[in-house]
């Protein structure tokens, strides 16, 4: 969004977008997961993973969501995975049991709950139509950004259980693009966790409250799914890239650049995507951007 | 072994709080103006905006709003303790508050269960934990 205004502004030519990090090899992501924030520390609470696994815990309770719900997300975005050889988990598949044998963490998170500590990077390029039309690849729009950010402090927050700031930022992106639901070919929604991924596609409209689970069954986001969701495999199986892995993923997808993961009528889908919506959130689910990209 | 578990970090916004820990009674900031019990600690009402603040002693008495179960110790000192529960309390005049819930058989816990603060006296400042309340068998 900071990006379209320094442009619109004209305020430059092209603004490059780049994240890296060496989060495996080095101990510097887990010394940031395990800094002491605040007085939290004092109890044993760090770090991102028992934060979300708080607010999916009060999910569960007002809504009746659990590892019922996130295995379909978690096994659904491993075979994005096995479909792309760039994947931390390429030549790892995941069954059910799988998700279920995977260990605690903070419960209700298990392991295979958590998206991957990686290292890598990525970048990507925001510029002008004008100069886009110039390049070498397929153009990539931008037909709607939303941004919303309901709360400075946890235990000052109520959206836990949502509604997060998905379904505010959505709302924005959607009027922008004046397209619905409907017309979304595919999504690319921030994984740092399973239950992101409900919450968040919860928050945007595809299923009611509580509905997770019966909307994911059966592959519904999947290679050959109705609704293909992180088709990199995403934060969970793909790599951690933070928002870069959702974006660059569907604007690759778009200019079809993804190989033998590109959607098209040879992964089920009739044509080849159009439309594809992407999330980035922060904090416990505390910010989030929604934005709807479209093939030009 | 032999790790410390971190202590709070006493500074102006929360001093009221961690003195009131040391007495063992659990006291917040309650705006003398339109009577909001806030939490965190800060130095304007977030409702009102007033910088008029009074004490407000807290009962103790809550409900569980959320919790988790660590099983895996992101600090050593914490390592002894696992399994163990940290929580979203609700306290009855409206501050949620992160702790840990003890004295308890963790299968039995849920969100909105009532729970009381006990004492945890191990470190230097007393730290409120808190456990469900038992209920009188009928």
């Amino acid at each position: 969004m900071h990006a379209v205004g320094v442009l619109e502004a004209g305020l430059c030519r092209a603004v490059l977008i780049t994240y890296g990090h060496s989060a495996y090899s080095s101990d510097s992501m887990w010394k940031m997961l395990v800094s002491r924030n605040s007085d939290d520390a004092v109890f044993g609470h760090f770090g991102a993973t028992a934060g979300y696994a708080l607010a999916a815990r009060r999910a569960m309770f007002e809504f009746g969501t659990g590892p019922d719900t996130w295995v379909h997300i978690a096994t659904g975005q491993r075979k994005w995975a096995n479909l792309n050889p760039r994947a931390v988990m390429y030549r790892q598949p995941m069954a059910d049991e799988d998700y279920y044998g995977s260990p605690w963490v903070v419960e209700p998170f298990r392991r295979v709950d958590n998206c991957l500590v990686t290292d890598g990077g990525r970048a990507i390029v925001v510029t002008t139509l004008e100069r886009a039309r110039d390049l070498k690849h397929p153009v990539v729009t931008i037909m709607g950004l939303g941004m919303h950010n309901p709360s400075a402090e946890v235990t000052a927050a109520h959206h836990l259980a949502g509604p997060t700031g998905a379904k505010e930022a959505a709302k924005t992106a959607f009027r922008m693009a004046g397209i619905g639901l409907d017309d979304v070919d595919a999504c690319e929604i921030y994984d740092c966790f399973t239950y992101t991924v409900e919450i968040t596609l919860q928050d945007y409209g595809f299923f009611g409250r509580g509905e997770g689970k019966d909307w994911l069954a059966d592959g519904t986001i999947a290679p050959g799914g109705r609704m293909p969701v992180n088709t990199s495999g995403g934060l969970l199986s793909e790599a951690y890239h933070m928002g870069l892995t959702p974006i660059s993923e569907a604007v690759m997808q778009l200019m079809r650049r993804c190989g033998e993961r590109q959607l098209s009528p040879e992964t089920g889908m009739k044509t080849y995507p159009e439309i594809i919506l992407c999330s980035d959130n922060g904090g416990i689910l505390q910010t989030h951007a929604c934005y709807i990209l479209r093939r030009w | 072994m032999g790790e410390k578990k971190p202590a709070p970090i006493i500074g102006p916004d929360n001093a009221l709080f961690w003195e009131g820990c040391k007495g063992r009674i659990l006291v917040f900031q309650r705006c003398a103006r339109c009577g909001h019990v806030r939490w965190p600690p800060a130095i304007i009402c977030p409702r009102c905006l007033s910088h008029e603040v009074e004490e407000c002693r807290a009962s103790g008495r809550g409900r569980i709003y959320t919790y988790v179960v660590y099983h895996l110790a992101y600090h050593e000192a914490f390592r002894e303790d696992l399994p163990y529960v940290v929580a979203l309390v609700d306290l009855e005049e409206g501050p949620r508050l992160l702790s840990n819930i003890v004295d308890c058989d963790i299968a039995d816990l849920a969100c909105e269960i009532p729970v009381e603060c006990i004492w945890d006296n191990e470190g230097e400042i007393p730290l409120p934990k808190f456990r469900p309340v038992k209920r009188l068998r009928s």
